[in-house]
């Protein structure tokens, strides 16, 4: 962890290239960015404002979940579900339309790290992992994609994920809790199912609800493997200055900034809480006290 | 004389409006400064924001431990604003003085350095500390935490404590002491004035609204506490009610703060009284809020032919709308 991160984020005003409905609920949402933004990578996010008159005062952060180039142009593309007021309101723009981008921010995935890669999908949470899959598939590296759902009509962009993957000669496992698609049960169990056939040492990138998240931490420090988790918090600021988006350290965390003590990157010297937005979203397992985070 | 005969303003170009300002001892660029608690320590936002283009920077309020802040939510959006309980997570006296200053000093900002304490002992310490330092070009005393048990808003809100703190924290500088106010009080009319007698060279008015949002499923705050200060633009008509009662009270400078988005809501509280300015929430929503707001005011009084702010400054009458008391507002630019 690099004590002096440089900051290279800025608010640009893109423009919706591709803005269709995709899977039961969700919308895939792709933008074409102005010269001077940064290209993202998997893990990292986006605060989203909308033009106005917006119906909601503060940007919406959203994972990235592809980025690449066309003609020169970055796309950044987001994937994902209207909930509630702005996400709603979100979903009706039209391409053509304008939205202020601030990003890319926080840290992402460390998917350079060495082992067998096994990346785990809960629902949503999705997004920033099809992006990771097709890093790795960059770098000629194979990985295990777990994709987990309550239910068959919840695993949003599965068909092209599979066809993706396997020309990658990396493979998908699906799991549902009732059973209506691949294994009746929970990413968990399709952990146990495979990791005895996989080289280790494992190291494992997951998104999705947080629940999923601590089953997969624990899984993972049970078992040695390290396991890297994109977490996600209300948002003001998304930058780092508000101190609006906490989540709980773990014992050793603690210990280590205490250590450190004053020379701890101030936005990490926080021995209590981490920031999402900065100190995350990704974090390894033993970073956070799962038994605190809501 | 009635408005319409008077002659129309002619307009100036921009780089003619004199937009300097005084504080104390302390001259300011422009009336233009960020909230303390939404813009970091000013470094993290110096990538977008040319921090010389500003007044100053209000630095996160820092107390003499470091502090973790409360536990989540700390923010929930409501119309038109946000709540928030941070509850002054910091990083405390040594660090800001040792690591931050340098930084901002490096980046040639005008540093306003919020402090913040549960007794008058603790902001004596800070002062004791800081007083003398040659990167801090005044000093504002948060008088207002709505997010902490002890030493906030309630605490400060008797104008008899604040003017014998006052009357100590002043021996400890040289440099404008500013009094950062909260607006939960009967009559922000007396706290103004007792820092005002207690030797404070500025108010600055106000701080958050408590306020509180209500989840109906849970039963409980969308906060992690009861209660957060309510800021954005869901306060500013409040707020600007009272910048410029205080305004009205004391015949020190008046800083205004609540809601600010645009060169005309600043404009608004110079109207109203304030001599400065602060931009808080908005650089949430655009990091790069603060150097527009002031972009903005330059454009609005060129245009009226107005070279400075004073000729605008306190010009707002309460019987205004019976007899405009100036036509400042020739025309709308927006
Ligand atoms: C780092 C990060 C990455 C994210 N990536 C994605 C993504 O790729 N796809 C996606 O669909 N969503 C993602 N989210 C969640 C998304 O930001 C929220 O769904 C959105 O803010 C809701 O806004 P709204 O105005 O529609 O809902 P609101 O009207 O504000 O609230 C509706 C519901 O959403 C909940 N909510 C509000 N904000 C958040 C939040 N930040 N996180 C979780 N729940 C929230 C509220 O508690 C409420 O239950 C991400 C969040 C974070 C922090
Ligand atoms: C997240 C957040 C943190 C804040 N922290 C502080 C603080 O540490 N000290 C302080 O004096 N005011 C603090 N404030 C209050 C602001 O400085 C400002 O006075 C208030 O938000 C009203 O202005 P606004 O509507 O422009 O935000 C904070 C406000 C917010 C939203
Ligand atoms: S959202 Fe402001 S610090 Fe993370």
């Amino acid at each position: 962890m690099s004590v002096t991160q440089t900051r290279t984020w800025r608010q640009v005003s893109a423009c919706v290239r591709t803005h269709t409905a995709q899977g039961e609920g969700f919308r895939w949402l792709e933008l074409e960015m102005p010269e001077g933004f940064e290209t993202p990578v998997a893990g990292q996010f986006a605060q989203l404002l909308l033009p106005p008159p917006s119906p909601v005062l503060l940007p919406r952060p959203m994972s990235v979940a592809s980025a690449r180039r066309s003609r020169g142009r970055l796309l950044v593309g987001f994937l994902y579900a209207p909930v509630g007021t702005g996400t709603r309101a979100l979903a009706a723009l039209e391409p053509g339309a304008h939205v202020e981008v601030t990003g890319p921010l926080g840290r992402g995935y460390p998917l350079e790290e060495p082992g067998t890669p096994i990346l785990v999908a809960g629902g949503r949470g999705v997004a920033p992992l099809l992006m990771a899959a097709e890093a790795l598939s960059r770098a000629r590296r194979r990985c295990e994609f777990v994709f987990g759902a309550r239910t068959k009509a919840l695993l949003v962009g599965v068909a092209g994920a599979r066809l993706r993957l396997s020309r990658m000669g990396s493979r998908l496992h699906v799991a549902t809790d009732d059973g209506s698609r691949g294994t009746q049960g929970t990413v968990i169990d399709v952990l146990e199912r495979l990791a005895p056939g996989l080289e280790p040492p494992l190291v494992l990138h997951a998104c999705g609800p947080h629940g999923m998240l601590a089953a997969v931490a624990e899984w993972a420090m049970a078992r040695g493997a390290r396991a890297h988790l994109a977490m996600e918090s209300v948002m003001a600021c998304g930058t780092g200055v508000c101190r609006g988006c906490p989540l709980p350290r773990s014992h050793a965390a603690r210990d280590r900034v205490l250590a450190q003590g004053a020379s701890a990157n101030a936005l990490q010297g926080n021995p209590e809480w981490a920031m999402c937005c900065t100190d995350g979203p990704v974090f390894e397992s033993r970073e956070l006290d799962w038994e605190r985070v809501s | 004389m009635s408005h319409s005969e008077r002659s129309a303003p002619r307009p100036i170009a921009a780089g003619r409006v004199d937009l300097r300002v005084r504080i104390g001892t302390l001259e300011l660029r422009n009336p233009v400064l960020t909230a303390s608690g939404t813009f970091g320590y000013g470094d993290e936002y110096a990538h977008v924001v040319d921090l010389t283009s500003l007044g100053g920077v209000v630095t996160k309020t820092v107390t003499v431990e470091p502090r973790s802040g409360n536990a989540p939510a700390r923010v929930a959006e409501t119309a038109s604003g946000m709540l928030n309980s941070i509850g002054l997570e910091n990083v405390g006296l040594a660090r800001f003085r040792d690591e931050k200053l340098p930084r901002l000093a490096k980046l040639r900002a005008t540093v306003i350095a919020s402090i913040g304490g549960e007794t008058a002992e603790e902001l004596e310490t800070l002062l004791a500390a800081l007083g003398a330092s040659g990167s801090v070009g005044a000093f504002e005393v948060n008088f207002s935490c709505p997010n902490v048990a002890a030493g906030g808003a309630r605490y400060w809100a008797d104008p008899a404590r604040l003017e014998q703190t006052l009357r100590r924290l002043r021996r400890h500088t040289a440099r404008p002491l500013i009094a950062k106010l909260s607006p939960d009080v009967t009559d922000i009319r007396e706290t103004a004035r007792a820092c005002e007698a207690g030797g404070a060279d500025a108010i600055t008015a106000v701080n958050t609204f408590v306020g509180l949002a209500v989840d109906l499923d849970r039963m409980g705050s969308r906060l992690g506490r009861a209660t957060g200060g309510l800021s954005g633009p869901a306060i500013k008509p409040l707020a600007l009610a009272r910048c410029h009662e205080a305004a009205s009270a004391v015949r020190i400078p008046v800083i205004g703060s609540g809601g600010i988005v645009t060169g005309r809501d600043a404009l608004e509280f110079i109207a109203a009284g304030a001599t400065a300015v602060q931009v808080g929430t908005a650089t949430f929503v655009e990091p790069g809020a603060a150097p527009r707001v002031v972009a903005e005011m330059r454009e609005w009084l060129a245009a009226r032919g107005l070279a400075r702010l004073d000729d605008l400054r306190g010009r707002f009458s309460a019987t205004a709308a019976q007899e405009p008391a100036a036509p400042v507002a020739a025309e709308s630019t927006r």
